[in-house]
């Protein structure tokens, strides 16, 4: 038997390190586990979807380059929660914030 | 053809009723409608509203409002409702001494006591003195959880007070685990060397020393004199999931009790009642002092200055000298309001005593007749004012199928209630209460906390549901509903409004239970009381079991949950009671106008 942790999938390609960091933080901070993949895809959608579909948790979030985005097990793909092009921090931190309180059924900040 | 029209100037609602008279006198309904009222009523700014609602009736079969032959006013109960709210008690805390809130994600558990320390005199610190440090936004968590460990060592770090939402990344990063509260907004108001304690509680706990005076006492070494000081710090940090509290030489959280005031009643028995006696008392000397003329406050007391705002509102509308006002009753209810406190460090809030008041304004007349002149040159139509409120919802009322006389009437509306009892004779009783919809919004807005009246206006209307995923939602009374396509993230995790054009967001973070429960009783403290009085006034022999029949009517009739409540009251006294039908379709709406086009036909028979 494998077990995994459950944990919301950050499916990445060829991040920016400072959006991905923030991301990470805000996560953390709600105390839930993440897992970091880097991926060939480099559709912000097709990587939020997939990261969402394959989490365990349905959560899931993609960052390319500059772009970044929140999606949830369920959803259509492209009807991302959030997304963003050229986040500031704070969006950056509430984005993974968000991932996480999707999960533990809380209201988004 | 002739087109005629009953307009009825409510508090908040115009309503419009267009029937067709035929030559032998018999009416035939067409239309109507509503719009709210525009201005305070009675007053010659209502004329906007009243061609908006005929326009908008008269478009409904197609005609224009110059079809109409003869418009018909109300002759309005020169009555106006008016609430107002007075906070009892107020607790002021000098040279902040504490911080108790609930941030989201504190991190740690357990207590620690320690002299506040500044992160940036860390250097400062000397070992063998136990420090809580305080750490600016401006400092990361990285930095915050570099600078804490380099110090590990030398100095004796016990807990960590955080501005930004960072405790949980902190505390991951340090060596040595402590207690750690964030999301303190006024840091830099907290005193440097100061001796403080500090408590997260464990998961799903809440915090139970700093909510204890003799926790207090213990962590902070208090005798018994300043642990009396510190009992309101403990009693306002009850049920939360972490705190602060610091030991101030000047600082004490004071509940000051606020000088309410007198009630002066002239009236059959004339009397008075202070304020603090609280809502059920002045309510029985209300009713004990019979009829009343007038009502007023002591001057320069909070109740004083309360009536004055309301007397002067009244005269600056009307024009009329401030002698010809007379408040005539009041429904007094008691209310607990969440207040800021004043020298809090994290916008905390403590619940203090209050009581909401709504009053019935009395002038002498109100100038219905001007309101009909300046409609008859604009519109070119003959304007008659024409029968008495009361009468015409009785009227109104009697299309609604099932009634027969007598009958009493209860009458809804958003600034009063009134009640009338119409004999089989056709003789007619009536009486206007203070308080109705306006006190009900009045009162949900203080006791949640909310920041504006349109939303407690929104709560009172809509039934809950709390969005648990993207795919379905609890509604208030327990049921799931499932839908296919998802919910908008907005809405996630949020308590909401079923309103008729979709989802309502209520941005404050209260449980959904909560609020059904503030709103429910908010409507009984207002209405069933209200409802009581109201008949009991007018009911023969002042006997409410002489009234076999109510009919509910006004713009509170229409809502989801009132009609139940009084419902449910009235059958332990053998009362059918129920929502309104006028003329077997419109509800419990337009009952007055409906009345002013039938009273036509009875005139010119």
């Amino acid at each position: 038997m494998i077990i995994k942790k459950p944990s919301i999938f950050i499916y990445t390609n060829e991040p920016d390190a400072a959006a991905l960091t923030e991301i990470c933080a805000g996560i953390e901070e709600e105390g839930v586990f993440f897992e970091l993949k880097e991926m060939e895809t480099s559709n912000l959608d097709d990587l939020a979807w997939n990261a969402a579909n394959d989490s365990m948790l349905g959560s899931g979030i993609a960052i390319k380059g500059k772009y970044a985005a929140l999606q949830m097990r369920g959803l259509n793909k492209g009807r991302n929660i959030q997304s963003y092009q050229n986040p500031t921090k704070e969006q950056c931190r509430k984005l993974g914030a968000n991932s996480a309180r999707a999960i533990k059924k809380l209201a988004f900040k | 053809m002739t087109y005629i029209a009953g307009v009825d100037i409510g508090n908040s609602t115009t309503e419009v009723c267009v029937g067709e008279a035929d030559l032998n006198g018999s009416i035939h309904f067409l239309t109507s409608s509503s719009c709210p009222t525009t201005g305070t009523k009675g007053t010659l700014s209502n004329t906007h509203g009243i061609k908006t609602a005929l326009k908008q009736a008269m478009s409904k079969i197609n005609r224009n409002m110059e079809d109409i032959t003869l418009i018909r006013l109300n002759e309005a109960a020169p009555v106006i409702g008016d609430t107002a709210m007075e906070t009892l008690t107020e607790t002021i805390i000098t040279d902040s001494s504490m911080i108790g809130h609930n941030p989201s994600t504190p991190a740690g558990a357990g207590q620690a006591v320690g002299e506040i320390l500044l992160i940036d005199n860390l250097s400062r610190g000397v070992s063998g003195t136990a420090y809580i440090v305080a750490a600016p936004s401006s400092f990361s968590y990285e930095e915050v959880a570099a600078l804490l460990n380099q110090s590990a060592d030398s100095l004796d770090i016990t807990g960590v007070i955080l501005q930004a939402d960072e405790a949980v990344l902190v505390e991951n990063r340090l060596h040595k685990k402590v207690p750690i509260i964030d999301e303190v907004a006024r840091i830099n108001k907290l005193p440097d060397g100061v001796p403080a304690a500090i408590e997260v509680a464990l998961p799903g706990q809440t915090i139970r020393m700093l909510s204890n005076p003799y926790g207090i006492a213990t962590l902070l070494h208090l005798n018994a004199e300043e642990t009396r000081t510190v009992t309101p710090i403990a009693k306002s940090l009850i049920g939360k999931r972490s705190a602060v509290v610091l030991k101030t030489p000047g600082g004490n959280v004071r509940e000051n009790a606020l000088p309410a005031g007198e009630i002066y009643l002239e009236a059959e028995n004339s009397t008075s009642i202070n304020l603090d006696e609280g809502a059920e008392k002045i309510m029985q000397v209300v009713s004990d002092a019979g009829n009343i003329r007038d009502l007023s406050g002591q001057p320069d007391t909070n109740v004083g200055n309360m009536f004055n705002r309301i007397k002067k509102g009244m005269s600056e509308v009307d024009n009329i000298p401030d002698a010809d006002i007379h408040i005539t009753d009041i429904l007094a209810v008691d209310t607990m309001a969440p207040v800021l406190i004043s020298g809090a460090l994290a916008g905390e809030t403590c619940l203090e005593k209050a009581v909401g008041i709504a009053a019935m304004v009395k002038t002498q007349q109100l100038p219905m007749q001007k309101i009909a002149e300046i409609l008859k040159s604009e519109l070119h139509t003959d304007v008659k004012v024409a029968g008495v409120e009361a009468v015409m919802a009785g009227l109104g009322a009697l299309t609604t199928p099932g009634t027969k006389l007598p009958l009493a009437i209860l009458d809804m509306g958003g600034g009063s209630t009134d009640a009338a009892v119409i004999s089989e004779e056709g003789r007619v009783i009536m009486t206007h209460q203070a308080g109705a919809g306006e006190l009900v919004s009045m009162l949900i807005e203080t006791e949640l906390g909310l920041s504006d009246r349109h939303m407690a206006e929104q709560i009172k209307k809509y039934p809950l549901a709390k969005v648990e995923s993207l795919f379905h939602m609890r509604m208030e009374n327990g049921q799931m509903t499932f839908v296919d396509e998802s919910i908008d993230p907005r809405f996630y995790g949020r308590v909401v409004l079923l309103a008729e054009e979709g989802f309502i967001r209520i941005e404050e973070d209260i449980p959904m239970e909560k609020i059904v429960q503030v709103r429910q009783d908010a409507k009984r403290k207002v209405f069933v009381t209200n409802a009581f009085r109201a008949l009991q006034k007018v009911a023969p022999d002042h006997d409410l079991k002489n009234i076999s029949n109510v009919v509910l009517v006004g713009g509170s009739a229409e809502d989801f949950e009132i009609p139940e409540m009084l419902m449910d009251e009235f059958s332990n006294y053998r009362i059918v009671c129920g929502r309104g039908n006028i003329r077997g379709q419109e509800g419990p709406r337009n009952a007055v106008a409906t009345g002013l086009v039938l009273s036509y036909a009875g005139e010119i028979q």
